[in-house]
């Protein structure tokens, strides 16, 4: 069980056209000479998880990430420079920055915590596998604290692919975040706990809801049920059967959050589910995430509330 | 243009290569050192001087450890132009 | 704990296309590093070690010929093959739910930069390559192709992105998530990446010398290499085993977004958690694949955290002396390096070496020798201060 602690979001707050963009905080006590390297992905994932990094009881053992687009925007800034220079006498900073592990190791070095880092890029399921990451090591040390965050900007160069291969048909948002969560495995001073987390690729219906029936059976608590089906529908009517399937799994007195009104679609999304489903859930309910990115992956997560 | 001039221009150009961007001018010293205590940049950035040198004054410097002899701050960095540029 | 070995392997890269044709280039010490100028007129003025067989060549070998897969994506397939067949895997075993396939890569589709650019830049909608660019999309490749219903990963952790696929692997096999993980890493050259490195003036205009003096910096590389990891209980009587995962740690330098500290305390930090995993002393390595890019800053970093991890360390050597610095796949190749010598009891020299680091007196294995292994470390270390260290043992 993954027991969560605190939890931030950098979420967007206002629409432009057709995309949720993030308005970006003062990122105050993050010392502006690394914020000036770092691209929009990079300074919100750190302004989500700097303050978790500071507020942690002690020193975390591991930071983990998730993200699906993480670097792309900076991998195209230095092709335009390589465009417009040729290939000899280019800058450095944005290819130093355009690896999907640069959010992690900033982290790292700000914090000067040399332990366990990782970055998943997995796509849609990026942040399921941080997650799932992050379970596995809360295991080998009950006592010791994680950050885990999911992170994806929503940069011109990602959205215009998305926009061509057809993902934002006129009712789907696109947007971006950072969220971020202080995690252990233990449930002493802990407000939420992951109980599981699945994930699978298929286009298949059937599969996805023969999933969801196994994951329900063996991780919900005998007699217990989900009060809140956060749910990944983005508008996109080719998703509907999906998310159709696994409501019709849910009690008929299950309500339905569907979370990306909130905050557009993005790789990383499932990470704001998470932290929206933590925000709400109040006593000992049961929430249970679905996501789907792009028709093909699929992601399951229940969270149980912790009665204070 | 006088070494003034250059100088003014000189840290225009370093705050927007390096993306300084809360800093003006003015509170760039011309002694200043960029590296260690003053404006504490890091080996990345004296990679980026470099390629300004290249864009802006047409100045190659081939080696970075030669580079950082002359990008000690924008006094030394202006007179190194005077004498070196071709644009 | 539950132990967990390796079973398969499969490799290509610029020393070879299988396993028997790298490993005979590892004891003739063959170089697979080249002065320009190279086959592909997109490959710039470096030298570079390419993987011998074009795009065009390895469609017809691997009969795919959907213009979306990049040439990343084609040596991880041709890789992944060569292992699961090694293993003997069914192909109900590899789509099975119980089976993960965990991969690492840097580039990903970036060997399209040009496309990339075209694409955007111009709104092209009917490019093939939309959903080619990102890392992920050389393992939703392998995870499509073979129907795979198990936990499925795409790791980006820059040099060392392959061990972590390893370890990651290993320990989900270790919690039952995952009863066998196929896992690796692959890379292709790209425009983008040797123009990256050499605007951090890291790449050397000479063939690469690990650990020498006189090193100017590094050659990069591509190919992609996988291993098959099996849980003791789930390996049969007669399944052949190379050796068992008995070490595996992940630590940060925390110093330099793309340099190591002067003392390679994350190297060390990561040798010295692998040993403690591995429930092993320093003075039971019996040989070292090194990092070794023959980058100055690597080889001297390196070279300190392996004296303060063994004060005097074992015999260890670089391959990116023969392979050149494959990136997100490097650890992979190398894991299947340090697997041949343990298989085969002998040690491959690394090439190009004259004179010790000053400083260090450290100086590599120069020539090919065999050699009672029972332990071996192999280590990788990636921008952003990743530091990964893994031991293999004879089972």
């Amino acid at each position: 069980m993954l027991y969560i602690h605190q939890a931030v979001a950098i979420s967007p707050q206002e629409i432009i056209s057709n995309k949720l963009e993030v308005r970006e905080p003062s990122y105050e006590g993050i010392p502006r000479n690394l914020l000036r390297r770092m691209g929009k992905s990079v300074r919100m994932g750190i302004g989500a998880s700097a303050p978790l990094l500071r507020s942690s009881p002690r020193p975390v053992s591991g930071i983990v990430i998730g993200t699906g687009n993480g670097g792309t925007a900076d991998s195209y800034s230095f092709l335009e420079q390589m465009k417009e220079y040729g290939e000899s006498l280019l800058t450095p900073g944005s290819f130093a920055q355009s690896t999907s592990n640069a959010m992690a190791s900033q982290l790292s070095m700000m914090d000067q915590n040399k332990n366990y880092n990782l970055t998943h890029v997995h796509r849609g399921l990026a942040f399921e596998m941080a997650l799932l990451d992050v379970s596995l090591l809360s295991l080998e040390d009950v006592s010791a604290f994680y950050l885990l965050a999911g992170v994806d900007e929503l940069s011109p160069s990602n959205y215009a692919l998305d926009e061509m291969e057809g993902w934002y048909p006129p009712e789907t948002i696109a947007g971006e975040g950072a969220s971020a969560f202080l995690v252990s495995g233990q449930a002493q001073d802990a407000t939420a706990a992951v109980r599981a987390v699945a994930t699978l690729h298929t286009t298949d219906v059937e599969v996805v809801r023969e999933r969801l029936r196994k994951f329900l059976a063996t991780h919900l608590p005998e007699g217990e049920r989900i009060s809140c089906f956060v749910c990944g529908e983005n508008g996109d009517a080719r998703l509907n059967g999906y998310y159709k399937a696994c409501e019709g799994l849910m009690d008929r007195d299950t309500s339905v959050l569907p979370f990306k009104r909130l905050c557009g679609e993005y790789p990383t999304a499932s990470a704001f589910a998470l932290w929206l489903a933590h925000h709400k859930l109040s006593g000992a309910q049961n929430y249970l995430i679905y996501n789907i990115y792009k028709g093909r992956q699929h992601g399951f997560i229940l969270l149980t509330g912790i009665p204070r | 243009m006088d070494n003034t001039e250059l100088k003014q221009q000189l840290k225009e150009q370093v705050i927007q290569f390096l993306n300084l961007t809360s800093l003006k001018p003015a509170d760039i010293a011309d002694n200043e050192p960029f590296f260690g205590e003053g404006l504490g940049l890091d080996s990345i950035d004296s990679l980026e001087l470099i390629v300004l040198l290249n864009r802006m004054y047409g100045i190659t410097i081939k080696d970075p450890k030669e580079g950082r002899k002359v990008l000690v701050d924008i006094e030394t960095m202006a007179d190194y132009i005077e004498k070196h540029r071709t644009k | 704990m539950k132990r967990v070995f390796i079973t398969g392997m499969g490799v290509i890269s610029a020393i070879g296309n299988t396993v028997t044709e790298n490993h005979s280039a590892l004891k003739n010490r063959v170089c697979g590093i080249t002065m320009p100028p190279h086959s592909s007129p997109d490959l710039s003025q470096v030298p570079l070690a390419e993987v011998s067989s074009s795009n065009q060549l390895l469609r017809e070998r691997l009969q795919v010929f959907d213009p979306a897969v990049t040439r990343t994506t084609l040596l991880a397939l041709h890789a992944f093959r060569e292992a699961v067949q090694d293993a003997g895997l069914t192909a109900e075993q590899i789509s099975s739910d119980h089976t993960a396939l965990i991969g690492g890569t840097t580039v990903g589709g970036m060997s399209q930069s040009d496309e990339l650019y075209r694409d955007v830049s111009e709104r092209y909608a009917a490019s093939p390559f939309l959903s080619s660019y990102d890392c992920s999309s050389v393992f939703m490749f392998l995870q499509e192709q073979y129907r795979m219903k198990g936990i499925i990963d795409t790791i980006n952790t820059a040099c060392s992105s392959a061990g972590n696929a390893i370890g990651f692997g290993m320990r989900l096999i270790r919690s039952g998530l995952a009863g066998k993980a196929i896992v690796g890493g692959a890379d292709s050259l790209s425009k983008f990446t040797i123009s990256g490195f050499n605007a951090l003036h890291i790449l050397s205009p000479e063939i690469c010398r690990p650990f020498d003096r006189s090193r100017q910096g590094l050659n990069l590389g591509e190919g992609a290499a996988f291993l098959v990891l099996e849980g003791e209980d789930e390996i049969g009587p007669n399944k052949k085993i190379y050796a068992e995962v008995r070490g595996y740690y992940n630590a940060s330098d925390a110093f330099h977004p793309t340099s190591l500290s002067a003392n390679g305390e994350g190297p060390y930090l990561a040798m010295q958690g692998a040993l403690g995993t591995a429930g092993l002393r320093a003075g039971d390595v019996d040989f070292i694949n090194a990092h070794g890019t023959a980058t100055e800053n690597n080889d001297e970093s390196e070279s300190r955290a392996m004296i303060r991890v063994f004060s005097e360390p074992p015999p260890f050597a670089s391959t990116k002396s023969n392979t050149g610095h494959t990136l997100g796949a490097a650890a992979a190749l190398e894991a299947v390096y340090s697997l041949l010598s343990l298989e085969h009891q002998e040690i491959y020299p690394s090439l190009h070496f004259s004179a010790v680091i000053p400083g260090t007196e450290l100086q590599p294995v120069t020539t090919y020798y065999r050699s009672p292994l029972r332990h071996v470390m192999t280590n990788s270390f990636g921008f952003g201060g990743n530091c990964v260290s893994l031991i293999f043992s004879k089972s």
